[in-house]
């Protein structure tokens, strides 16, 4: 259930704290935590102004290191992929501008239908996170169970578990997970377990300046997501679509919906994900089928030719 | 504060005051914090953390720099407080 964070912050009128203040995410998020029920967020790309305080926050409230050190080249992103050090990133998609020669068969990339110069060409911003799908590939591929679904529905990697094997990293159809060869582990984004579990919203989404990305209970997500797109479509930004709710690109191939979604204005692959991602555990009775199927071909095959070679001596 | 001449294997005492999975935050004692990481080899693991971090115990950590990461890798940790 939503509450507005006003209601509660009055109660508050102090502005330095000696105590954490019970159920804080009313006041900052407007959404009460409870176990049992599905949390996630809902990241709204054509708010995000690409300040990476997100990336930020994530870092402090995890103390995960800074990595890969050094230019990287690609215009203001420093961090460069989500890694196992770094689990919230803000992707810069710099578009081209539209040319005065692109046709409706070749389209223009750009946002608007004018003539920009090229330092004023349309920018998307968007910050990446793990997608806490509703069938989590990397759960299913884990042997020792060290990813697990919370009781508020996120998927998390038990470190003193985990035994470095690698297969949730190849599972997972977003390219989020990722080994640490320092210390062995797999390591994702967890959602600020620890957080909710304590009456907080997640890091990340508390930082968030433009409320690009917002945290909540699951169904109320839906409902601002589908409201928002209405509203853009109104203004003229017809492209506007979710990515990740259920039946709409990204909940393809059994995954049925992810709890990170995301409100996209160009292509999936423009933002660097997967246009129909599926689940890998679906490959796997036909992969073992067509295994089994290949032995019983070549057993028979072998059987017919010592059959017709056993002939030809008598 | 402790800290080693620069090495394979240097040395740095302090407090473990922010622990997260396998990393922790040691505040030395001239009141710098240090981020560390727990190597695949150490002598500890990763749920003995949050018992350091619990208690404030004043900790030796045998450490080497981490590649391409700002932050150290911790090889054993020895406690200073044993009663």
């Amino acid at each position: 259930m939503e509450i507005h964070p006003f209601a509660r912050a009055r109660e508050y009128p102090d502005s330095v704290f000696h105590d954490v203040i019970p159920n804080e995410s009313e006041l900052t998020g407007g959404v009460t935590i409870e176990p049992g029920k599905q949390y996630g967020f809902f990241t709204d790309t054509t708010v995000c102004i690409g300040c990476k305080s997100c990336e930020v926050a994530c870092k402090e409230w995890n103390n995960l290191p800074a990595d890969d050190i050094g230019l990287t080249g690609q215009s203001y992103d420093n961090t460069g992929a989500l890694s196992a050090n770094t689990w919230r990133h803000v992707n810069f998609i710099e578009k081209k501008q539209a040319l005065a020669d692109d046709t409706a068969e070749r389209p223009a990339r750009g946002v608007r239908d004018n003539d920009q110069n090229a330092f004023q060409s349309g920018w998307l911003m968007m910050s990446d996170v793990c997608k806490h799908c509703h069938h989590a590939p990397c759960m299913e591929s884990c042997p020792t169970g060290a990813l697990f679904k919370t009781e508020f529905d996120t998927v998390v990697v038990q470190q003193d578990i985990c035994n470095g094997c690698g297969y949730c990293v190849s599972a997972c159809p977003f390219g989020v997970v990722a080994l640490n060869p320092l210390d062995g582990k797999a390591h994702k984004c967890t959602l600020c377990y620890d957080r909710l579990k304590g009456g907080l919203e997640p890091a990340c989404a508390k930082a968030c300046p433009t409320e690009s990305i917002q945290f909540g209970e699951l169904s109320d997500l839906w409902e601002r997501a589908a409201t928002r797109v209405e509203d853009l479509h109104a203004r003229g930004v017809t492209s506007a679509y979710t990515y990740g709710t259920p039946d709409a690109p990204g909940a393809t191939g059994d995954m049925k919906y992810l709890n990170s979604f995301f409100l996209l204005t160009d292509r999936p692959e423009a933002y660097n994900l997967p246009a129909a991602p599926t689940r890998p555990s679906n490959r796997v009775a036909p992969a073992f089928a067509a295994g089994l199927s290949t032995i019983a071909g070549l057993a028979l095959a072998a059987a017919v030719l010592f059959a017709g070679a056993k002939t030809t001596r008598d | 504060m402790s800290k080693a001449a620069a090495g394979p294997m240097a040395e740095m005492e302090g407090v473990v005051t922010v622990v997260q999975e396998g990393r922790f935050q040691l505040t030395d004692l001239g009141g710098v914090s240090h981020n560390f990481m727990l190597s695949r080899f150490a002598l500890a693991e990763t749920e003995q953390l949050p018992a350091l971090q619990n208690a404030q115990s004043r900790v030796r950590v045998k450490y080497s720099q981490a590649d391409k990461l700002i932050a150290y890798l911790a090889h054993r940790i020895d406690l200073l407080d044993v009663a």
